[in-house]
């Protein structure tokens, strides 16, 4: 048994995993320097400190079959939902949103864990029903199951996270079968509803989507990190800047650099090929979580793992657009990347199911 | 089979930001490239000092002195009621005054605001010990120009004004921008080019904040160049002095070469007042007052000559009137052409004269006769070669031509044939006939340097470069002619009858004519030229006096005076 849970541990996808990590800390180092802490001072050894949890956690997870964690999915997810709940009456303001625990000096964001606890449940109500009926009807629970993470992050309000709850959830119905026609019915009922949803918006949420259609109607305000961003991305040209030698990055020009945008720096400082061999990275890190879905008989596992690829896919492919101006300013970490605990520990734990996935499959 | 429909949507996905990043860091590389450029770094302006004016002993006339101007950055500015307070204490400005100051001029929160200009030393160093309680508040230092000896010689050197638009249009190129200060008139403006020097810059980088935060270069400004007038500041200042009060216009030239001693225009202005006071009303006041003190009267504006005119009518009589120098012609005090009747300014008459005598007495009738003999086309054509009618080629700006009349002139401007009585007038230098007194020294000065024009100049040396180009144009008058006339000139100032008389000075043997212009007024404009000594001379001048009265008078008065002063600072 342990030969094999050890000759199927996707080496490739766990060393892929620290490699983007350490590109993400070098990037973090660049962006913060100037603020002068030192090599491991400040934000650089925060992050480290954080990756070594995640990596302890992940290995924790490793060693618990992650069929246990299907069967403790709907108590995870109803205790998340309470954390979330609690974030709302005693949680710490940062950035005009209240998203934000403390404990011992240490930030912690329970909408970050949802959307763990969100794929689990997701997973344990999918992998059930060995046979998914395929009736219109049997997507009333998942949907049931999403409103009130979706409820709370909105009134957090955090709109990137909330935004992730989406793809997960079509992107795992679409895997167990669901009828593609049903699927665009109901994104076709979504699409209609945007007009509420955008009245639903909080102010700087409509500003920041509509800043997004024309970053220079207001350049100095909220287009001002679309615009500083994009210049920072496409003055790096082929090669780049260099690292520590990007001046939109080091002048401060860019805000919010270390976390949500931290794909600048590396635009700038890298160039077109340090996005290549960074896309490519991730690339081989979702194509290894593709074939361990791929490769699952089991349905809860295979759930899981896609639930997990769309979590990561989406929040790659927002946040590379929302830096390259491609897509408005929501708010989505880097997967790895960006700085924050909350943040790595989820992917971590992620990396961790998918990991345990591809080594506890049951073969076909 | 989903699985790989989604890893498809996945890549497709990451191929379509690769395709973006593409465009926007490849296709459009370079001007993101420079547009990160421009995020970070700053031009900073720093002034070139205008050239120095000096005279023609090198005494300096026009230099620089620093100015200490007040400046905020708003950003730090923290407690603004408290240090506006503060300041207005200080400064002796009002708090209001400083608000709307730093109101007007403010660009960016961290871009610094002038917003008090030239606060004199003393309180520049009350501030700058005061300064550690007024953050956000510093001291800058600008070049000023400064016009040592204020009003006079304010036309010669002209002033600085902002740069209008039309000026900017048209200087673009050559390195000017929006604020430059531009020589406006005289020498400043003639000279500009020379004068202003090439504007350095200082590149920075800044932060997003616009902090300095590195150094990238410097261009040291260079100076601009310095000039040597002719002038002699010591006889410009004695003729302000006495000529301060009156209407009118003085120049003392070097007949031989065209050098320019003096020039002195009055009312005058003091150009300093245009740094100092730059969009106060002092300024505007200056521009509406009714005795137009910017205009500088020896070169930008024309008079009838009256009587000085005479010169030219005898020279033309001589050469071409068939008079000679023992030709007699009688005044009996009045000439009747027709039914008309032209006055001697002697009722009881000259008597018998010849040409000496009536250069002498100034004799109205004689010119009358002299001048009809000779003819109109004749009287223009010797103006003409005179140098009236168009510029003398002075080194200023917007010189005036005067006005030369003739048969055709009258028939194009007037539709009107010409009358044999305007020839009358012509003769002694009344009716059409316009001159600038700058005009009428030079006429003079060619009797006194034996026949040639000279065009008159102001700026000797631009740094260690001569650019007196002595420019001689023969009058194509005979040497006799000359002679005659020259004869007459001195009898005016050194006979006992003589018009002139006021003009004589002891040891000074000189020579010149008064003249008495009508205006259409019952004032008369007062004149007088000359030059000495007259047998070898190294001076003349014309003295302009608007409604100044008979030439004979203040202006003979003053010719004395500057001759004699000319002679104690050993010009003869």
């Amino acid at each position: 048994m342990k030969a094999k849970l050890h000759r199927d541990f996707d080496r490739v996808l766990f060393i892929v995993t620290l490699v983007i990590f350490a590109i993400g800390l070098s990037s973090i180092y660049s962006a913060t320097h100037t603020e002068g802490s030192g090599l491991l001072g400040g934000l650089v050894l925060k992050q480290i400190l954080w990756m070594c949890a995640g990596l302890v956690i992940l290995f924790l997870i490793l060693n618990i079959d992650y069929q246990r964690f299907i069967d403790w999915a709907y108590i995870l997810f109803g205790l998340n939902c309470l954390l979330l709940v609690m974030v709302l009456f005693f949680g710490r303001a940062r950035f005009g949103a209240q998203r934000w625990f403390s404990i011992g000096g240490f930030g912690f964001q329970p909408s970050e864990f949802i959307k763990i606890t969100y794929i689990l449940a997701l997973s344990s109500y999918l992998g059930t029903r060995a046979k998914f009926s395929y009736r219109i009807t049997d997507l009333f629970v998942p949907f049931l199951i999403t409103m009130p993470p979706l409820v709370l992050i909105y009134l957090q309000p955090d709109l990137g996270t909330a935004l992730v709850l989406m793809p997960i959830l079509f992107f795992m119905l679409f895997a167990r079968g669901a009828r593609i026609r049903h699927l665009l019915t109901i994104i076709s009922i979504g699409l209609l509803s945007t007009p509420f949803i955008w009245h639903m918006l909080k102010e700087y949420q409509k500003l920041r989507l509509s800043v997004f259609i024309n970053p220079n109607a207001d350049p100095l305000g909220a287009g001002y990190t679309m615009i500083q961003s994009r210049i920072a991305i496409g003055s790096g040209f082929v090669l780049g800047k260099g690292w520590l030698s990007g001046t939109q990055n080091q002048l401060n020009f860019l805000p919010e650099r270390h976390t949500d945008f931290i794909f600048s720096v590396i635009g700038e400082e890298g160039g077109f090929i340090g996005c290549l061999i960074l896309i490519g990275l991730f690339s081989v890190l979702l194509y290894r979580g593709l074939k361990i879905a791929g490769a699952t008989a089991d349905t809860y596992g295979r759930s899981m793992a896609v639930g997990i690829i769309a979590m990561l896919a989406f929040q790659i492919i927002v946040n590379l657009g929302m830096a390259a101006g491609f897509m408005p300013v929501v708010g989505l970490p880097l997967p790895l990347m960006s700085y924050g605990g909350s943040s790595l520990i989820t992917t971590m734990i992620s990396i961790g199911l998918l990991l345990n996935i591809g080594m506890r499959r049951p073969r076909f | 089979m989903r699985i790989k429909t989604l890893g498809i949507i996945i890549f497709v996905s990451f191929l379509f930001i690769i395709i973006g990043l593409f465009y926007i860091q490849i296709v459009r590389g370079t001007l993101y490239q420079k547009l990160s450029t421009q995020n970070r770094i700053r031009l900073l302006s720093i002034e070139s000092p205008r050239g120095r004016i000096f005279d023609t002993n090198g005494e300096l006339l026009v230099d620089n002195r620093i100015s200490f101007d007040v400046a905020i950055i708003p950003q730090e500015l923290k407690h603004k009621d408290e240090i506006l307070k503060d300041l207005s204490g200080i400064l002796d400005v009002s708090q209001e005054d400083l608000r709307k100051s730093l109101k007007r001029n403010f660009v960016t929160p961290f871009q610094p605001v002038k917003i008090l200009s030239d606060i004199g030393k003393k309180k520049a160093i009350i501030l700058e010990e005061e300064r550690l309680d007024l953050p956000g508040v510093f001291i800058e230092t600008s070049p000023r120009r400064h016009y040592i000896y204020k009003d006079a010689g304010s036309h010669i050197f002209g002033y600085l004004g902002q740069i209008n638009r039309g000026e900017l249009t048209r200087l673009k190129d050559y390195g000017y921008r929006m604020n430059d200060l531009i020589g406006k008139s005289g020498i400043e403006k003639h000279y500009n080019n020379y004068l202003k020097g090439t504007r350095g810059g200082m590149q920075i980088e800044v932060n997003n904040m616009g902090y300095q935060v590195g150094f990238l270069g410097i261009r040291e400004p260079v100076k601009g160049k310095d000039l040597y007038l002719t002038i002699d500041i010591r006889l410009q200042s004695f003729i302000e002095e006495i000529f301060k009060g009156a209407r009118g216009a003085v120049c003392v030239m070097d007949p031989r070469n065209g050098r320019i001693l003096s020039l002195v225009s009055t009312p005058s202005f003091d150009p300093n007042l245009f740094i100092e006071d730059a969009g106060s009303g002092k300024i505007s006041s200056l521009f509406v007052r009714k005795d137009y003190p910017m205009l500088n009267r020896a070169a930008h504006c024309t008079y009838p000559p009256g009587s000085v005119f005479k010169v030219v009518t005898a020279a033309a009589a001589l050469e071409r009137g068939g008079v000679t120098a023992r030709t007699t012609l009688t005044c009996n005090g009045s000439y009747a052409l027709g039914n008309k009747v032209f006055r001697c300014w002697k009722k009881k008459g000259h008597g018998e004269q010849s040409m000496r005598d009536a250069i002498k007495n100034s004799c109205n009738v004689y010119f009358y006769q002299a001048g009809s003999m000779a003819g109109v086309e004749n009287l223009a054509n010797y103006s003409s070669r005179f140098g009236f009618g168009r510029p003398t080629g002075i080194d200023l700006s917007n010189e005036a031509s005067g006005l030369v009349p003739n048969k055709m002139w009258k028939a194009l401007k007037k539709r009107e044939s010409w009358y044999k009585g305007e020839t009358l007038n012509y003769s002694i230098g009344q009716g059409y006939l316009l001159v600038t007194p700058l005009q009428i020294v030079r006429a003079i000065s060619a009797i006194a340097n034996g026949g040639y024009l000279v065009k008159p100049y102001l700026v000797k040396r631009i740094e260690d470069v001569d650019i007196s180009q002595i420019e001689k144009r023969p009058v194509n008058i005979s040497k006799e002619t000359i002679e005659i006339i020259k004869e007459g000139l001195v009898k005016v100032v050194n006979d006992s009858n003589g018009t002139g008389r006021n003009a004589v000075v002891s040891g000074l043997k000189v020579a010149g004519k008064t003249g008495t212009a009508q205006t259409s007024t019952d004032k008369t404009h007062a004149w007088f030229t000359g030059f000495a000594p007259a047998d070898d001379p190294k001076a003349a001048v014309v003295i302009f006096l608007e409604y100044g009265g008979k030439g004979g008078l203040a202006a003979s008065k003053t010719a004395g005076d500057i001759f004699g002063k000319l002679k104690e600072l050993n010009y003869f």
